[in-house]
């Protein structure tokens, strides 16, 4: 029983491996059962094993896969009460997104390619799920970045798209050296990588040292989950096929970050200053992001900044000390996140890839089966009440406020007035894209069943998200939070009044933003250009300082150390010895003249030369 | 001996420096051999020389040797030149310069 977890991550790899394999000489309908089957197996096997991860949890090894000196790792997997929902969740939304991209890619040949790299990167977020040392979580980790490298450039003849997939690999890639330098440097404090070991140490270490090693973990967490100042590629990640976008967004890579915070939070919450710091970049991140998402014009766009903002939350929440916060918004945003990117690929689809928001409108009528479960999503998103992104959001905004701390109150200001961006940028997609007439794009193609019938659970599951860990004041009774036991971090201890009131603000701000949208976006739209919007637009010009800061430098040095030390110094060098070399032999080459008087006279000089010498030396002595 | 050594020895120097400079200033490749022969007997004669002051039979012996290797390779050399002239209607030692660098 135990060892049927393996099963768990190795079905999609062993799926994937088939695909990628033979993939191309299977019939599609195969390869396609076969990539949505070892998820979905994935999954029917998680609720099977669920029992297992009750109390301490279920713990199993593979096979030994490094082993020197004192550095043991093996293969080996926990199943407990925070990586059990975390892989349901994984296998869950995966696999409606698998069903959604067959029907999505229909009509792509290149699907053996597709559904092995998806599997793939399940594999590899479940990897990172369930390992039990800090090393197969990086193995997974890198997993998961490699496959949204192939995933996002996965069109890679245009190469706008191969740009993004390098984007991303290579801003992930900086980030990932903080992790790694975080792993080696828990090796050497701790002569162990179990995660267990490191969390139970990290009490006996000094302040400081904590505090280094949980910004490290940080920065690690920020390049995956696409924090300030890692956040550069996630908005370009949307060159990508929409199921990716959904898999990277909702299920298997964003969330990664989030993820490594919590299995670790045991060592990182014992560093205020850490915690500070996550709390202060995702509340930042948050607004960000937010401010962002007002601008953007392109449909998938909008979305992928909304994610970054929501992810914002998620590390708000952990660092206000509330992984069940944390671990309740992961879930949910995964759920209606995956819904909005499935219906953003639907909407894309019926208006034969016209992506401008401003360019569409009129869909409601026109697509009901896709505008009543979008609307679901975009409710959960802007945190309308009662659904489950307002629980989820509510929850978190309360931990941060409980801390009372000057800062921690400003974060929850920070966070409050997100709240009223992301219902007004959330109402403005719905506005532009749904409501009102047909612009210029006009729905022509058909939508496969697939694409329409996998949105429905997930919109169940985003309206009703919020029974995942109802609060006490709403009669509910936090399973989540029950669910994770000693591993939920603190609980928001706040005065029923409190409460309500913090309540009632978040309510009064979410229709603040939807009734501004609403009189802003409602009554036909005009994109009118100007210094802000553009600022936002281009997300406060991220990528031109990044490119200022970062890439300019980096192309300056190199360029020196192309030109200047490569080809000056080194090619000189070589040149130049044989350039010198070749001079000289030009100049002694004019002594062979070939002709045989020179060479006689040479002898005779020669002789002479020596006689000379001769005498020269006798008459000395 | 009626001739003193010294005599000998001044008279085969003079005899091999005109050898030399013949070789040295002619570019006729016949001039060449011919100066090549002068050098040759000039050391012949000091051989001769030697081997009547010492009264040993060596020097003579070997001056008989050098007659023969002398004529062989005149012969030689004289077909040589016959070749020579032939490829390319001179005999001039400058017009066979291809070996040059």
């Amino acid at each position: 029983m135990k060892s049927l977890l393996f099963l768990i991550p190795l079905l999609p790899l062993l799926c994937g491996g088939i695909n990628a394999l033979w993939g191309r000489r299977l019939p599609r309908r195969l390869a396609e059962s076969l990539a949505v089957g070892g998820v979905a197996a994935s999954f029917g096997l998680t609720l099977l094993l669920w029992p297992l991860s009750q109390g301490e949890g279920t713990r199993v090894t593979f096979f030994t896969w490094l082993h020197s000196g004192t550095l043991h790792v093996a293969f080996d997997m926990l199943f407990d009460r925070l990586a059990a929902p975390m892989t349901l969740m994984v296998t869950g939304v995966s696999t409606l997104i698998h069903l959604y991209a067959v029907g999505y890619m229909e009509e792509d040949e290149d699907y053996a390619r597709f559904f092995s790299l998806l599997n793939l990167f399940v594999f590899a977020m479940l990897t990172i799920t369930l390992a039990d040392n800090l090393l197969l979580l990086f193995l997974g980790w890198e997993g998961v970045g490699f496959c949204s490298y192939a995933l996002i450039g996965f069109w890679y003849r245009e190469e706008e798209n191969a740009l993004a997939g390098r984007k991303a690999f290579l801003v992930t890639r900086a980030a990932d050296v903080f992790l790694g330098i975080a792993i080696l440097w828990c090796f050497r404090l701790f002569g162990t990588l179990s995660i267990d070991a490191v969390n139970a140490g990290a009490a006996s270490l000094p302040q400081g040292t904590v505090t280094l090693l949980a910004l490290c973990l940080l920065a690690g967490a920020c390049g995956k989950s696409a924090q300030f100042p890692f956040m550069s590629w996630l908005p370009d990640a949307m060159a990508g096929p929409t199921p990716v976008s959904a898999l990277i967004h909702a299920a298997t890579m964003v969330t990664a970050g989030v993820y490594l915070l919590c299995r670790l939070f045991p060592l990182v919450s014992l560093s205020p200053v850490a915690m500070a710091a996550i709390a202060g970049v995702g509340a930042f991140t948050a607004f960000y992001a937010a401010t962002c998402a007002l601008g953007q014009t392109e449909i998938k766009r909008v979305l992928a900044y909304s994610t970054m903002s929501q992810v914002g939350y998620m590390f708000l929440a952990v660092g206000a000390g509330t992984v069940a916060g944390a671990m309740f918004h992961l879930f949910v945003h995964a759920f209606f996140k995956a819904l909005l990117f499935m219906g953003a690929g639907c909407v894309i689809h019926l208006l034969d890839d016209e992506r401008n928001i401003f360019h569409m409108g009129g869909l409601a009528r026109r697509a009901p089966a896709v505008f009543w479960p979008f609307l679901a999503g975009a409710l959960c998103l802007a945190g309308a009440p009662l659904t489950g992104g307002f629980f989820s959001k509510e929850g978190i905004l309360m931990a941060s406020f409980a801390d009372r701390t000057p800062y921690y109150v400003f974060l929850w200001g920070l966070g409050l007035f997100t709240a009223l961006l992301t219902a007004l940028y959330t109402f403005r997609l719905v506005y532009l894209v749904f409501a009102g007439e047909p612009r210029q794009a006009r729905p022509q193609g058909h939508l496969p069943s697939l694409m329409i019938w996998t949105m429905f659970p997930l919109a169940a599951a985003a309206l009703v998200g919020g029974l995942l860990n109802l609060p006490p004041a709403w009669g509910g009774g936090e399973v989540l939070r029950h669910l994770l036991g000693s591993l939920a971090g603190a609980a928001a201890e706040l005065t029923p009044t409190l409460e309500w009131g913090l309540t009632g603000l978040a309510i009064l701000f979410f229709l603040i933003g939807w009734l501004f949208a609403r009189w802003q976006f409602l009554p036909a739209p005009k994109e009118r250009p100007t210094p802000v919007r553009t600022f936002f637009l281009r997300g406060w010009q991220a990528d031109t300082v990044i490119d200022l800061a970062m890439v300019q430098p980096f192309r300056t040095l190199a360029a020196f150390f192309w030109k200047g030390t490569d080809e000056g110094m080194i090619d000189g060098l070589v040149d130049g010895a044989g350039l010198s070399a070749q001079g000289v032999g030009g100049l002694l080459r004019r002594m062979t003249t070939g002709r045989l008087s020179t060479y006689v006279a040479a002898f005779a000089w020669g002789l002479a030369a020596m006689l000379g010498w001769f005498l020269l030396w006798t008459l000395i002595k | 001996m009626i001739v003193p050594m010294s005599h000998i020895l001044i008279f085969s120097s003079i005899l091999f420096l005109m050898g030399l400079a013949c070789v040295l200033a002619r570019r006729n490749l016949i001039m060449i051999l011919i100066g090549v022969e002068i050098m040759l007997n000039a050391v012949g004669l000091t051989l001769v020389g030697a081997s009547a002051l010492w009264h040993q039979v060596d020097g003579q012996i070997f001056v008989i040797f050098l007659m023969a290797m002398t004529s062989a390779e005149v012969s030689i050399s004289l077909a040589m030149v016959v070749y020579l002239q032939r490829r390319k209607g001179s005999i001039n030692a400058n017009a066979f310069d291809e070996m040059r660098g």
